[in-house]
């Protein structure tokens, strides 16, 4: 197995080495802004990625969605049973982290928001307030702020988003709609979906195997 | 040029994980092989898109040619579904070492 291993590296190091050589030429690529104007909007990359290819996004969320499915199936039983130490009293890291929290929620709701005419869109947004709530998690103990997110109540927002995101392209696809507000509401509910999950992710992680 | 030493360090990235896959026998270290070798597949994709000069694919940033946004757009697929797929994965050790006590899969292949 190891041979084989060993032979497909070399096969990608020949590749490259050849790549490199200029036995194949690189493309000239088209000129992006034509697509990105065909769907009222400035960044080329949105357009693509929730107008051109949105069938392909759509499925994305929908295997995010049933990532997050799994991950709460298969943790969902799981408590830790032993004694943790508790974390010394950092008074510093609980009373920044909520002074740091409504600016990164303001900063992933402008980038979900700016998505269509700049660098940004809902995955980033999604994953800036997932951090945002990983260091809240950090500050104060995941449990302590499982209780104020209570995660239930998130799984039917998420839900609620998917569907939101579905009913979105399924308007942009059958109807035809091509305008920047579509873009502006896919990205806030795709961001939503990603915190969520995000969320579940480091709630259950932690809550399985200790506090954080 | 530096797109290439990119495409370079993409394919050493993507060996690299390759090895550590086929080479390492906890599943821990599988994934954490799985993991590298998608910063890899990542990080030729970006590469590829890359032309020195060029500017971000967004209207309006003048007249120097854009970059490619497609492969940026697979990109941020790839990253996002790699996360959930990761999350689900290591969700599916942690069941496994609760089950048989081991994440070797050596091991795990013996005892059936």
């Amino acid at each position: 197995m190891k041979w084989i291993t060993a032979g497909v590296l070399l096969g990608l190091a020949a590749l490259l080495g050849l790549g490199i050589a200029g036995v194949w030429p690189r493309p000239e690529f088209p000129d992006p802004d034509p697509i990105a104007t065909e769907w009222d909007v400035e960044n080329a990359v949105a357009a693509i990625v929730l107008g051109v290819r949105l069938w392909d996004t759509l499925f994305e969320v929908l295997v995010y969605a049933l990532a997050m499915v799994g991950v709460r199936f298969f943790l969902g039983g799981m408590r830790w049973q032993g004694i943790l130490p508790p974390l010394a009293e950092t008074p510093l890291l609980r009373r920044s982290a909520d002074l740091l929290f409504g600016p990164i929620l303001v900063f992933a709701v402008y980038v979900a928001v700016s998505g269509h005419i700049g660098p940004g869109g809902g995955f980033p947004a999604g994953i800036i307030l997932g951090s945002g709530l990983l260091l809240l998690a950090l500050a104060k103990g995941v449990e302590h702020l499982s209780t104020e997110l209570y995660e239930p109540k998130l799984e039917g927002l998420e839900y609620v988003a998917v569907a939101a995101t579905l009913l979105l392209g399924a308007i942009v696809l059958i109807v035809g709609v091509r305008s920047s507000a579509a873009f502006v509401a896919g990205n806030l509910l795709v961001a939503l979906e990603v915190a969520i999950g995000a969320w579940v992710v480091v709630h259950r992680f932690a809550s399985a195997r200790g506090e954080v | 040029m530096e797109s290439l030493s990119g495409l370079a360090l993409a394919v050493a990235l993507a060996a690299l994980g390759l090895w550590t896959m086929v080479t390492r026998r906890n599943v821990l270290w599988k994934l954490l092989g799985l993991n590298v070798a998608s910063g890899g597949s990542i990080l030729f994709l970006v590469a590829l898109s890359h032309r020195s000069g060029a500017r971000p694919a967004i209207v309006g940033l003048g007249p120097r040619p854009a970059v490619d946004p497609l492969p940026q757009a697979l990109v941020l697929t790839a990253i996002v579904i790699h996360f959930a797929t990761l999350a689900l994965a290591l969700a599916l050790v942690i069941v496994l070492t609760e089950r048989r006590h081991t994440q070797d899969v050596k091991k795990l292949e013996e005892e059936g």
